[in-house]
């Protein structure tokens, strides 16, 4: 695929300082590259800056989405890396939030010589439980998140989706649905829930050599305090921060301790050899 | 609390950007059978179902914080006694306060509506499972009716060339309507089998993908070349060259023009034209193809696009009574819009049409 299309497919924007080492931000399930708005500006004097959108989600293409591609987690691998050749990012500092940790995760296990650290917010190998594991949830639990992702949809997509497949000359119908929900596509958002929720990639772990840093939230639902201890002990080279901040997105409820802490590690490991610690 | 406000028919809470509930009204406490005390101070996700945590944390609060507002939230809250959960739609809005935002938020409980909502939800579910079967029976039986067809069509070639001894000339032109027979049934089943595959969904494997005019149209026109001479319609095209590009799936664009083109030759009379002109209008790139044939009535013009449907009175083939099934241009505008362009057509009755097909430059 050419550059352009894959710059256009996943509606990659590149900011910040052009001849810097460049710092990936990937956003997780529901939302879009919006999400990092309140991070990005602390790293773009310092760091080129790129940012995108899944293909299914935020302002991508949606024409691109490939139900076998992104069945699973590594077709979601598949945009990082094609991303990576596209702008021949080399040196990669990669932030993944929650999902695109462990997509992350993978695209670092297939081209590790591109990537130099893994900032991985709230991360989860494996979302329900399987004794002794502790992922946190039950298969229930996620059928009921899909039921009410469905719920939601019937208020929102439903009903703008036809006013805008009868109206291709008012775009700003579209723009409306964009912007007042970031998934924009009920089927996709349905099966991004499920290769997000329903996948196991706790083997995967042992087979990181990047360094890496878990972010790790107090009285976090999606990522407990068990996911990411097993992250830890499962990732080599791999630093485990607990923040202060409660819930899944500290990078949006608290954005100042997220970018704390990730410039906190980023000065620590400059040139220094690789080893698990905890902080 | 302000007394309308603590007794009004919905819920009221409003929660710091942290989540922190700093207040909450008697309705609300209320539904939930539970104590201002308990709800104080605790995190508004706290009070709902785990599935709704879980959309709490992936779309609702990051939805509250990139707009501050967010409009007819479906959650479930969770009940104190007997255990158990209320749905409710929620709108909240943020407010400037001291130390950052208060997001103020309305709940309405969902009884009867939530009973609808889920029949609505069983009755989709029940109808898309059925058009998956339905399909899915199309697309077999379709496959079934290939295999055959594909014998005979092999064997009418086989016996053409002589393999099982010199044939005259009225057998051999025996075999050439079997063949001809064949292959006509093979193209319709063809369109049967593509208008099953788009209702199934599986026809989403695009390779989208910049192409040039000039790759596509000559491309269509290598297969089309026959055709048209045989038609005895003359045929041009203008501004198509290698400047002029498109994004499309390389195969479902030849698929579409194709369809177009086969229309335009079969509704020109002899000695008429088929022109094709490429447009580029901002970021869309559009081919016209314009026909100078018998025309489609204006009552006609969008029921053309609908499957199984074929124009009818001024419509008729210029070479002689309709074929098909009328899958083709409903196939061809599915197609446009899943590569997000679009497929319309002008006409005037006995002038001739034009179909145009935009799609993004």
């Amino acid at each position: 695929m050419a550059e352009s299309d894959v710059l256009r497919r996943n509606n990659v924007k590149v900011f910040g300082s052009d001849t810097s080492q460049p710092m990936m931000f990937a956003h997780g399930f529901g939302c879009d590259q919006n999400m990092w708005r309140f991070i990005t500006p602390a790293f773009s004097d310092d760091y080129k800056i790129v940012v995108f959108d899944y293909v299914g989600s935020g302002k991508s293409d949606l024409a691109a989405y490939n139900p076998q591609r992104y069945s699973s987690l590594d077709g979601y691998a598949d945009d990082v890396l094609d991303i990576v050749h596209a702008l021949d990012l080399n040196n990669l500092i990669f932030v993944g939030h929650s999902v695109s940790s462990m997509i992350g995760a993978l695209a670092a296990i297939r081209e590790p010589d591109r990537f130099s650290q893994l900032i991985l917010i709230g991360p989860s190998p494996r979302y329900i439980n399987d004794p002794p594991y502790v992922g946190g949830f039950e298969r229930a639990d996620i059928e009921g998140l899909l039921e009410t992702m469905e719920k939601n949809y019937i208020g929102w997509a439903n009903y703008l989706a036809p006013a805008i497949m009868k109206n291709p000359e008012r775009p700003e119908l579209a723009a409306e649905l964009t912007e007042s929900f970031c998934s924009t596509d009920p089927v996709i958002a349905r099966r991004f829930a499920e290769a997000t929720f329903f996948s196991d990639n706790r083997n995967d772990l042992p087979r990181v050599g990047v360094p890496s840093l878990i972010l790790q939230c107090s009285d976090d639902l999606i990522a407990p305090f068990a996911v990411g201890d097993y992250m830890h002990a499962n990732l080599s080279h791999s630093t485990l921060h607990v923040l202060s901040a409660t819930g899944h997105c500290p990078h949006m409820s608290h954005p100042e301790e997220t970018i704390r802490a990730i410039k906190s590690y980023l000065a620590e490991t400059v040139g220094t050899p690789v080893e698990s610690t905890s902080v | 609390m302000d007394e309308l406000l603590d007794c009004a028919p919905c819920g009221f809470i409003s929660f710091g950007t942290d989540g922190t509930v700093l207040d909450v009204n008697t309705t609300l406490l209320e539904i939930l059978d539970t104590t201002r005390d308990d709800v104080i101070g605790k995190s508004f996700e706290s009070l709902l179902t785990v599935s709704s945590r879980i959309f709490y944390q992936t779309h609702f609060f990051p939805l509250l914080r990139m707009q501050s507002r967010a409009e007819e939230i479906f959650l479930t809250m969770r009940t104190g006694t007997p255990p158990g959960d209320v749905a409710m739609l929620a709108n909240v809005a943020a407010r400037a306060a001291g130390n950052g935002d208060v997001y103020d938020c309305v709940l309405m409980r969902l009884r009867e509506r939530r009973k609808w909502e889920d029949e609505i939800l069983r009755a989709k579910r029940s109808a898309e499972e059925a058009n998956r079967a339905k399909s899915g029976l199309i697309s077999m039986m379709s496959h079934d009716l290939r295999t055959p067809l594909g014998a005979i069509s092999g064997y009418c070639d086989l016996l053409t060339m002589g393999i099982r001894g010199e044939m005259n000339e009225a057998q051999l032109a025996d075999i050439e309507r079997i063949k001809k027979s064949s292959d006509y049934l093979l193209s319709l089943i063809d369109d049967v089998l593509s208008f099953a595959r788009l209702n199934a969904g599986q026809i989403d494997n695009l390779s989208i993908q910049s192409l040039t005019a000039d790759f596509v149209l000559s491309r269509t026109e290598i297969l089309m070349g026959t055709k048209i001479e045989q038609a005895g319609v003359e045929y041009h095209r203008e501004n198509c060259d290698t400047a002029v590009s498109m994004l499309a799936d390389p195969d479902r664009l030849q698929q579409i023009l194709l369809n177009l083109l086969t229309n335009a030759v079969k509704f020109t009379p002899r000695g008429g034209t088929i022109s094709v002109r490429c447009e580029v209008a901002g970021d869309r790139t559009c081919i016209h193809v314009t026909d100078t044939g018998v025309g489609i009535a204006q009552d006609q013009l969008e029921r053309i696009f609908e499957p199984f449907v074929q124009a009818t009175g001024t419509s008729t083939s210029a070479r002689g009574p309709q074929k098909g099934f009328g899958l083709g241009l409903a196939i061809s505008r599915e197609l446009a819009r899943r590569m997000n362009g679009d497929l319309t057509a002008t006409s005037t009755v006995g002038a001739g049409s034009t179909f145009t097909l935009c799609l993004r430059a």
